[in-house]
């Protein structure tokens, strides 16, 4: 094994581990919920804000509301219900996990899964690439001749 | 009666109407027959064109600084009391004067394309002009239509106007955002018009994207200079510590840009490889298409929110001129798909093409993102009836791992060689740049980032960084073995001659600083808010915040009540006057924050309540956000990457080949 | 020679005409669904509790003389009306509903405005400036307003005898509406 060789693979568990660390998912308490809560509510005054985000007196009624209700110890679905009572889903900033809304999230990886599969397909291997690329004479008299159409040109 | 603003107005755009439909005519008479007069007369129908559209502008701009409230613009966007450097900006407060400022710089581009890009490729940029004349004649047309008319007569003069929005004239950033978005945008119609001209010709080649390089990387830069600058303006004004909420005006400015970047990319596998032709094609009609869908979306007011701006009578227009755009676009390249076909075939997949390829599907893959998350609702209601909201996060959890696996491969793509890497060159060239990601993980996790994707990111800037440095070291090693300069001069060297690849590199470099300020910012923001009496005082991280006063102030055009704060913190002392400003025509208040901005962190405070009768105390909510001033040097840096990458390089043969520079030269005569 | 197209077709490839109809078909259906948007009215929320029993409230009095709650007026048809001092449709709406009011007050028919995010001095001052006798009270820190799913004043909600919400509207209320909401709950039998 190269030094090199060494080298990127210490690094990349180095990466690896450092990630996995700050990952470890916190605690929730009572303000991580509350937090986690509000950042998907839209604030109903605002252009398409949320209640974490919006200065708007609208947005710190609601969040006052999440406060109460967390403390109250309602769990976090219900607490979503009671807005959406009064608001409908409109009141929510990410589509649901479930039914249409599944579509959103898929699409992007369906995308990329896609695109990905046909950016494969057309790359290959280091022999066929030397064996298709053009010779060196070919390329010389496709330089010639597009200098000849650029000189003819009008 | 006397001849007003809005009779030279109006009457400049009806006649620039007319020199650009000749134009039109002209540049398709001059590119049919091959004909010199044809193209003379193009020139100045564009330039008088031009001319005219100037004076429309300053027509414009001289009725609103003289406050003519004859004028329903003006009257809706200006007041007695406006500041005079306000009551020039007005002009792209609203739809239809930001219009008319669209149509002057698509009028300029023109002009340019006629007098200068005409000189080379006659044939093809004489084809491309007329496309950029009926573009013009388009947007003429839509400023001379009632719909969008910027010198209709009020339907009665009032005594005094309603003045700009007070968004809008909160802030001299506004002077900045919207022209160099236009710009931006605007600038990428003439490599769309090279490109379709190019279609029509049936060329098949890849000249019109060899002549329209530069166009594209400076709409390119213009485009990301105006949404830094918005994201700033956003920040610096709208008072919620933020500087991106993914609101459609935003995803409209940005999904250009993506599509943009991704072309910027794939560009050079055409000129290097001669491939991907019908891709990049493809890739600027989209870009030019999404410029014109970003407009339509934000000005015919089908996807604001609540408490939007009346629907525009100009929506319909735009949607006919985009459909136009995209089946001539279609049309053309169906017609010619033959004459595009790629000969020859990518690299390995480990080659840089094939790198440059995965990126593209990135980019498109965040461009779609963004489109369906911004047409969502509508698509919901239009198939279900239901209403729904798309917002920050959702677009935040889809396009932080897109942004991830982009910064990945742009610091993969550069170290990777054409065709395809053995394991030795692939060893060699990522020891370091990995070594400084795990560095920059230590980094992230040692100043208490939390999170994976913060860390990720850090780690990934750390990266490209390393990745940069590296090629810009070896490049200087190379020059210093070749030519025996001293450090200095060879980079120097470096960067002028092949400022397209420096440049580039300086770019990388400058995203790399804004992926960590937006990492640093969202993660790491702390946020405190108190009801202090004047005298009290509150602690966010390493800052101490006095409220010293709370007072009012009068000005022309606005009362203020304005919080005195005195701040303390590791970066020294100053005083922040975050306020609540109240104009006569709005019925809120408008808050502006005080920030203290710092290398290390911004202090950001916001006056969220004070006592009105009394002043006896003001709700003050600070946060401290780190990094976040590294978005504007980061936008900076971009802007000045895109200048090496796009100022011409010396002519070579002149330097080191005199003897063939001398041939060449007699051979010309 | 065929080698590499039989490997290459192996691998995962879109044809053209394929890719072709996808993009067109793309395309076609993004036009459709922005010209479908034009037929939307993005201010027109529709809204969630139409059709509910309305959240419930007890709310002290602008006036400071004791609390107004929806349960006790059960059987009546209620007209809520959100409203603030510092919204200029508001005042502008405050005159078909003073007419209104004297219209319905000796009836079964009862209009409680409910001050939104405003300080009761100002309330006070909006409703003796402009006049009208009907019951007004302070939302509580905005929670009626949130359980009624309010955007912003002036907001109107329509209550039968039920107590469920029946009817809502969003911006300037005129009188014709007014009646005509008062009298579809009036007639409806409870």
């Amino acid at each position: 094994m190269t030094p090199a060789r060494i080298a990127i693979l210490i690094a990349f568990a180095g990466v690896l581990v450092a990630v996995a660390a700050a990952a470890r998912p916190a605690p929730a308490g009572p303000e991580e919920r509350v937090e986690r809560i509000v950042a998907e509510l839209r604030c109903p005054v605002c252009q398409g804000l949320s209640v974490a985000d919006s200065p708007s007196v609208s947005a710190r009624e609601m969040r006052d509301l999440v406060v109460q209700r967390v403390a109250e110890g309602r769990t976090d679905e219900a607490i979503r219900e009671e807005f959406r009572r009064s608001y409908g889903d409109w009141v929510f900033l990410a589509p649901p996990t479930q039914g249409a809304g599944t579509l959103m999230w898929l699409l992007p990886i369906a995308l990329v899964a896609a695109g990905a599969g046909l950016a494969w397909g057309r790359a290959r291997s280091r022999a066929e690439a030397a064996e298709h690329d053009p010779a060196p004479a070919d390329v010389q008299a496709l330089r010639a001749r597009v200098a000849r159409e650029e000189a003819a040109d009008l | 009666m006397s001849i007003g603003w809005a009779d030279i107005g109006a009457g400049a755009l009806r006649a620039a109407l007319l020199f650009a439909l000749g134009g039109i005519v002209a540049a398709a008479f001059a590119a049919r027959y091959r004909d010199v007069r044809g193209l003379r007369s193009a020139r100045w129908c564009a330039l008088v064109a031009f001319a005219l559209v100037v004076l429309a502008d300053a027509a414009m701009i001289g009725a609103l600084v003289t406050h003519d409230f004859r004028l329903a613009y003006v009257a809706g966007n200006n007041a007695r009391e406006t500041p005079l450097f306000y009551s020039v900006i007005s002009l792209w407060a609203a739809l239809e004067g930001s219009i008319l400022l669209w149509t002057l710089v698509l009028a300029g581009a023109t002009t340019f394309v006629a007098w200068r890009g005409t000189r080379a490729l006659p044939r093809l940029a004489t084809t491309a002009l007329g496309i950029l004349f009926a573009m013009l004649a388009f947007f003429l047309l839509l400023v001379t239509t009632p719909a969008a008319d910027p010198f209709v007569a009020s339907p009665f003069v009032p005594e005094n106007g309603r003045g700009p929005n007070p968004l809008l004239q909160n802030n001299p950033l506004m002077a900045l955002h919207p022209p160099l978005l236009y710009l931006g945008y605007v600038l990428f119609s003439v490599p769309f018009a090279y490109a379709i001209a190019s279609l029509i010709l049936g060329e098949g080649g890849d000249r019109w994207l060899v002549a329209t390089r530069r166009y594209a990387l400076v709409s390119w830069a213009l485009l990301g200079s105006g949404i830094v600058a918005g994201a700033w303006w956003s920040y610096a004004v709208l008072g919620w510590g933020g500087y991106w909420a993914w609101d459609p005006v935003e995803n409209a400015a940005i999904m250009p840009w993506l599509t943009a970047t991704a072309y910027l990319h794939s560009v050079m596998v055409e000129e290097k490889r001669r491939l991907l032709r019908t891709w990049n094609l493809a890739l600027v009609i989209a870009t030019f298409a999404l410029t014109i869908l970003g407009t339509f979306l934000t000005r015919s007011g089908i996807v604001n929110s609540v408490h939007a701006f009346s629907l525009s009578a100009i929506g319909p227009l735009l949607l006919g001129y985009l459909v136009a755009i995209l089946v001539v676009s279609c049309g053309l390249m169906l017609w010619r798909s033959r004459e595009l076909a790629d000969h020859g075939s990518l690299g390995a997949p480990l080659s840089r093409e094939a790198i440059f390829l995965f990126q593209n599907v990135l980019f498109v893959a965040a461009t779609v993102t963004v489109l369906l998350g911004t047409l969502y609702p509508l698509i919901a209601e239009a198939l279900g009836g239901v209403q729904l909201s798309i917002g920050a996060p959702y677009f935040d959890r889809v396009q932080v791992p897109i942004g991830l696996a982009l910064l990945f491969l742009m610091g993969v793509g550069p170290q990777l060689p054409w065709h395809g890497a053995s394991r030795a060159t692939l060893e060699r060239q990522f020891a370091a740049p990995a070594l400084a990601a795990a560095a920059g993980a230590a980094l992230a996790l040692g100043s208490g980032m939390r999170g994976a994707a913060p860390v990720l990111t850090y780690a990934l800037a750390a990266f490209v960084a390393a990745t940069v440095v590296q090629e810009v070291v070896r490049g200087v090693r190379a020059r210093r073995v070749l030519h025996g300069e001293p450090a200095a001069h060879a980079l120097a060297a470096l960067f002028r001659r092949s400022g397209r690849r420096y440049g580039g590199y300086v770019v990388h470099l400058g995203i790399a600083l804004i992926a960590v300020a937006i990492a640093a910012s969202q993660a790491g923001a702390v946020e405190v808010e108190r009801t202090l009496s004047p005298g009290g005082a509150m602690r966010v991280g390493q800052h101490e915040i006095r409220l010293d006063a709370l007072s009012e102030v009068q000005e022309p055009q606005r009362r203020r009540v304005i919080a005195d704060l005195w701040v303390a913190g590791p970066g020294g002392e100053t005083r922040l006057s975050p306020s609540f400003a109240f104009y006569p025509n709005a019925t809120q208040p408008v808050g502006s924050p005080g920030i203290s901005a710092g290398p290390a962190d911004d202090v950001y405070a916001i006056l969220a309540a004070y006592d009105a009768r009394g002043k006896a105390w003001a709700t003050i909510r600070v946060r401290v956000i780190p990094l976040v001033s590294w978005l504007w040097v980061g936008g900076l840096v971009i802007g000045v990457g895109a200048v090496i990458a796009a100022l011409p390089p010396p002519r070579r043969r002149e330097v080191h080949l005199p003897a063939i520079a001398a041939e060449a030269a007699a051979g010309a005569e | 020679m065929t080698t590499p197209n039989v490997a290459a077709s192996r691998r995962f490839t879109l044809t053209g005409r394929t890719a072709n109809l996808l993009v067109i078909a793309v395309l076609v259906g993004l036009i459709v669904v922005l010209a479908l948007g034009f037929r939307r009215d993005p201010r027109d929320i529709r809204t969630a509790v139409v059709g509910k029993e309305a959240p419930a409230f007890r709310l002290e009095r602008l006036e400071g003389t004791g609390t107004v709650a929806l349960e006790e007026l059960r059987g009546k048809v209620v007209v809520v009306n959100f409203f603030a001092s510092w919204c200029v449709p508001c005042r502008e709406e405050h005159p078909a509903l003073v007419r209104a009011w004297e219209r319905y007050r000796t009836s079964d028919v009862v209009l409680v405005g409910i001050l939104f995010q405003d300080s009761v001095e100002s309330g006070r001052d909006f409703v003796r400036r402009l006049g009208g006798t009907w019951p007004t009270v302070v939302d509580d820190r905005g929670r009626t307003a949130l359980g009624f799913g309010v955007f912003g004043p002036p907001e109107t909600f329509f209550i039968g005898r039920d107590g469920v919400i029946e009817g809502r509207h969003i911006g300037p209320i005129d009188e014709d509406t007014l009646v005509r909401g008062i009298e579809t709950l009036r007639r409806k039998p409870s």
